[in-house]
C-alpha cells in the first residue's frame, strides 16, 4: 500500500473525527469545541492535499506523471477536497455548525466510497491519450470546485426543511448561503462546461457532441440558471427557492455518477 | 430571451440620461443614510473618489458610484448565449464534419462527409500518410497515437505535422484529428505482368480489363483466405473467386489477361476525423463573453453613494443593487471615515 493511500486514510478519519466533534458541540453547546472543529477542519484539509501531493509524486516516479485528476477514484478525492476547500475559503460565510458537520459527513462520504468500494480502481493508471492535455486540469478543477458548491447548496436547501430549534440556523441565512454557493457553482459549472468545449474541440473535433456527461451538465445547467431566474426575476424565495437547489442537486448527482454508471460516452474513462 | 435582452438594452438608453441626485428627502427616507455635521463637500468627495468613480458632481452636492458594469452582467450573459448560438449555426450551415481513412504511403484529396448522405467531397488539397505508429506505455497501455501526415499543395509538400489525440493538424480552416486506427487487407496482384496493390472496392482498369475486388473472406470453407474479383466480361458484369492457397485458384484467366493473387497482407490505416467549422470563433467569443457576464453580474455589485449639502452640514446616502449587508458595514466604514476626517 502506497504512502498516499495511508494519508489519505488519515483523512478519512479525520473528516470522521469532525464530524463527532460536532455532534460533541451540540451536546455540549461549547464554543471552544467549535474552534477546535475548525482547527481540525484545517488540519484536515492540509492532510488530504498532501495525500494528493503525493500521490501526484508517486505517479511520476512511476514514470506515468500527471496531475490525480484522471479516473474514477482520483475524482472521488478530488470532489471531498473541494466541498472542504469551499468550507474553508467561505468560512465567514457559511461558519454555521450545522454546516460544516454535513459537509465534512459529505467528504466522508466520498473518501469512504472512494476507499473502500471494489469496483472503484485505486491504483495509479497510465494518462491514456484523450486525457493527455493541460485543458484537463482547469476542466476537472472546475467543474467539482461547482460540484462542491452545489453540495452546499443542497446542505442549506435540505435543512430548510428541518425543525430544529438551536442547531439550524435562521431560514433567511441558509437562504443567503444557499444563493451565494449557487453562484459560485453556477460560475464554476459554466467555466467547466465552457473549457470541457474548448478542449472537446482540440480533443474530439467538436466543441459539443451530446455526449450525456454533456448533456446532464447541461440540464443541470438549465435548472441552476432557472433557480438564478426564479429568484431575481419571479422573486421566488423560501421553500420553493430550497426545493429547486435540491432538484439541481439530484442533477449533479446523476452527472457525476449516474451518467458514469449508466450511461456510456465519450466521458467512460471517468468510471 | 432577445426580447427581454431587448427590453433591457431600451432600458438602459434611458437611463444613461437620468443620473441626478435626488433631494434631500428622498436621500433620508433611503436605507442607509447619515448626517454629517460641518463637512465640507469637496473633501468628502476626496475620501470617497478613492474607493468610488465620481459620476455627477455639482454645486450641491455629488453622486459616485462603484461596479457601474453589474447592471449590464444580465444583458452580457444573455448576449452571450445568442452570440454562442450564432456561432454554432455558422458551423451548421457553413462547416461540415467527415472522415478520412489513410493506409500508411496513401494520399488522399477527398474526405467522406458524416451523415445520412456518405458524400465524399474535395479537400482543396491532398492529404498523405507518412507513417503510423502507437507508443505504449511500460505496463501496455497506449500512450500516444502518432500519424504523421503531410500536405500537398499543387504537387508540392507544404506542411508536416505529427497528428496525435489532443493535437489536431489545421490547414485552411479545415481540421485533422486523430481519431482511430486499424488495419486492412491489402492484396498484392499480378496482371499480365504487372505487380499491383488494391485494397477492397479499388477499380483497377488496363486496356480492356476492369477489375475490382469486391469481397475479401479470412476463410473461403476449408480453403484459407480468399477475394471475390468483380469484372467486366465484354460488358457484362461477372465474379471469380481468386484463393491464395490453392494453386488452381490463384490464377486465373481474365478477358484474356493472366490475373494472380500473389499476397494479401493486413496494413495499418489511420482514421483522421475532418471538420471545418467556421463559426467556432464566434463560439468561443460567445464563451469569453459568458464568462465576463457571469462575473460582472454575480461579482460586482452596484453601488452609489449621494452626497448633498443640507443646513447641517452634508447628507451622505448610498444604495447597493445586491449584497446589501455587506454594503451596509461599508457605508458605516465610509461614513467614519468622512467624520474621522473632520474631528
Amino acid at each position: 500500500m502506497a504512502v498516499h493511500h495511508k494519508i489519505l486514510g488519515v483523512a478519512t478519519l479525520l473528516y470522521l473525527l469532525v464530524f463527532f466533534i460536532h455532534v460533541l458541540y451540540f451536546s455540549l453547546k461549547k464554543e471552544r469545541v467549535l474552534a477546535v472543529a475548525w482547527m481540525i477542519i484545517y488540519a484536515t484539509i492540509c492532510v488530504h492535499t498532501l495525500g494528493i501531493v503525493l500521490r501526484w509524486i508517486e505517479s511520476y516516479r512511476m514514470g506515468v506523471g500527471h496531475v490525480p485528476l484522471a479516473n474514477f477514484y482520483e475524482s472521488l478525492i478530488f470532489f471531498a477536497w473541494s466541498v472542504t476547500f469551499i468550507l474553508v475559503v467561505m468560512r465567514k460565510k457559511i461558519s454555521y455548525p450545522v454546516i460544516t458537520m454535513c459537509a465534512s459527513l459529505a467528504s466522508l462520504f466520498l473518501m469512504g466510497y472512494a476507499s473502500i468500494s471494489p469496483s472503484v480502481e485505486k491504483n495509479i493508471q497510465p494518462l491514456i491519450p484523450a486525457l493527455q492535455s493541460n485543458w484537463l486540469h482547469v476542466h476537472v478543477v472546475t467543474c467539482f470546485i461547482a460540484y462542491a458548491a452545489f453540495v452546499i447548496s443542497f446542505i442549506c436547501g435540505s435543512l430548510y426543511f428541518v425543525e430544529w430549534k438551536g442547531v439550524i440556523p435562521p431560514k433567511a441565512v441558509l437562504e443567503d448561503i444557499n444563493y451565494r454557493s449557487v453562484i459560485v457553482g453556477f460560475y464554476m459549472l459554466s467555466a467547466g462546461i465552457l473549457t470541457g468545449a474548448v478542449w472537446a474541440h482540440y480533443a474530439w473535433g467538436s466543441y459539443w457532441s451530446w455526449d450525456p456527461k454533456e448533456t446532464w451538465s447541461l440540464i443541470t445547467w438549465i435548472i441552476y440558471a432557472l433557480f438564478l431566474h426564479a429568484r431575481m426575476v419571479r422573486g421566488w424565495r423560501e421553500k420553493r427557492i430550497a426545493l429547486i437547489s435540491i432538484i439541481g442537486f439530484i442533477s449533479v448527482v446523476f452527472t457525476y455518477f449516474g451518467v458514469n454508471f449508466i450511461l456510456s460516452g465519450l466521458h467512460s474513462y471517468a468510471t | 430571451m432577445t426580447l427581454c435582452t431587448l427590453r433591457r438594452l431600451l432600458s438602459f438608453v434611458k437611463e444613461k440620461k437620468t443620473i441626478r441626485l435626488p433631494d434631500e428627502d428622498r436621500l433620508s427616507r433611503m436605507d442607509f443614510h447619515s448626517y454629517v455635521p460641518g463637512k465640507g463637500l469637496g473633501e468628502t468627495v476626496g475620501i470617497l473618489t478613492k474607493h468610488y468613480r465620481l459620476a455627477v458632481n455639482g454645486e450641491q452636492g455629488a453622486v459616485l458610484e462603484r461596479g457601474k458594469l453589474s447592471r449590464y452582467g444580465v444583458f452580457i450573459i444573455h448576449t452571450s448565449i445568442i452570440v454562442i448560438l450564432a456561432g454554432s449555426f455558422t458551423g451548421l450551415l457553413f462547416g461540415y464534419r467527415g472522415f478520412v481513412t489513410l493506409k500508411v504511403g496513401e494520399t488522399k484529396d477527398r474526405l467522406t462527409l458524416r451523415g445520412k448522405t456518405a458524400a465524399e467531397i474535395p479537400l482543396g488539397f491532398a492529404l498523405t500518410c507518412k507513417d503510423f505508429r502507437v507508443n505504449f506505455y511500460p505496463t501496455g497501455e497506449p500512450k500516444d497515437y502518432v500519424s504523421t501526415v503531410e500536405i500537398i499543395e499543387n504537387g508540392k509538400v507544404v506542411l508536416g505535422k505529427e497528428i496525435r489525440v489532443n493535437d489536431p493538424l489545421s490547414y485552411k480552416g479545415i481540421r485533422f484529428y486523430q481519431s482511430n486506427y486499424g488495419s486492412a487487407p491489402v492484396f498484392f496482384f499480378n496482371v499480365g505482368g504487372e505487380k499491383i496493390i488494391l485494397t477492397e472496392r479499388e477499380v483497377f482498369r488496363k486496356n480492356d480489363l476492369l477489375m475490382m475486388v469486391a469481397r475479401f473472406e479470412g476463410k473461403v470453407h476449408d480453403f484459407g483466405p480468399g477475394v471475390l474479383v468483380a469484372y467486366l466480361d465484354n460488358g457484362e458484369p461477372k465474379a471469380a473467386w481468386f484463393l491464395k492457397s490453392v494453386d488452381r485458384l490463384r490464377e486465373q484467366k481474365l478477358q484474356g489477361v493472366k490475373v494472380s493473387l500473389v499476397d494479401i497482407q493486413e496494413q495499418p490505416y489511420t482514421g483522421l476525423e475532418v471538420s471545418r467549422d467556421p463559426g467556432v470563433f464566434i463560439v468561443w467569443a460567445g464563451f469569453a463573453l459568458m464568462l465576463l457576464g457571469l462575473y460582472v453580474n454575480f461579482f460586482l455589485q452596484h453601488r452609489r453613494i449621494y452626497l448633498l449639502r443640507v443646513s447641517e452640514g452634508l447628507l451622505v446616502a448610498g444604495m447597493a443593487s445586491r449584497n446589501r449587508e455587506d454594503f451596509k458595514k461599508e457605508f458605516e466604514k465610509l461614513t467614519e471615515e468622512i467624520n474621522g476626517r473632520t474631528s
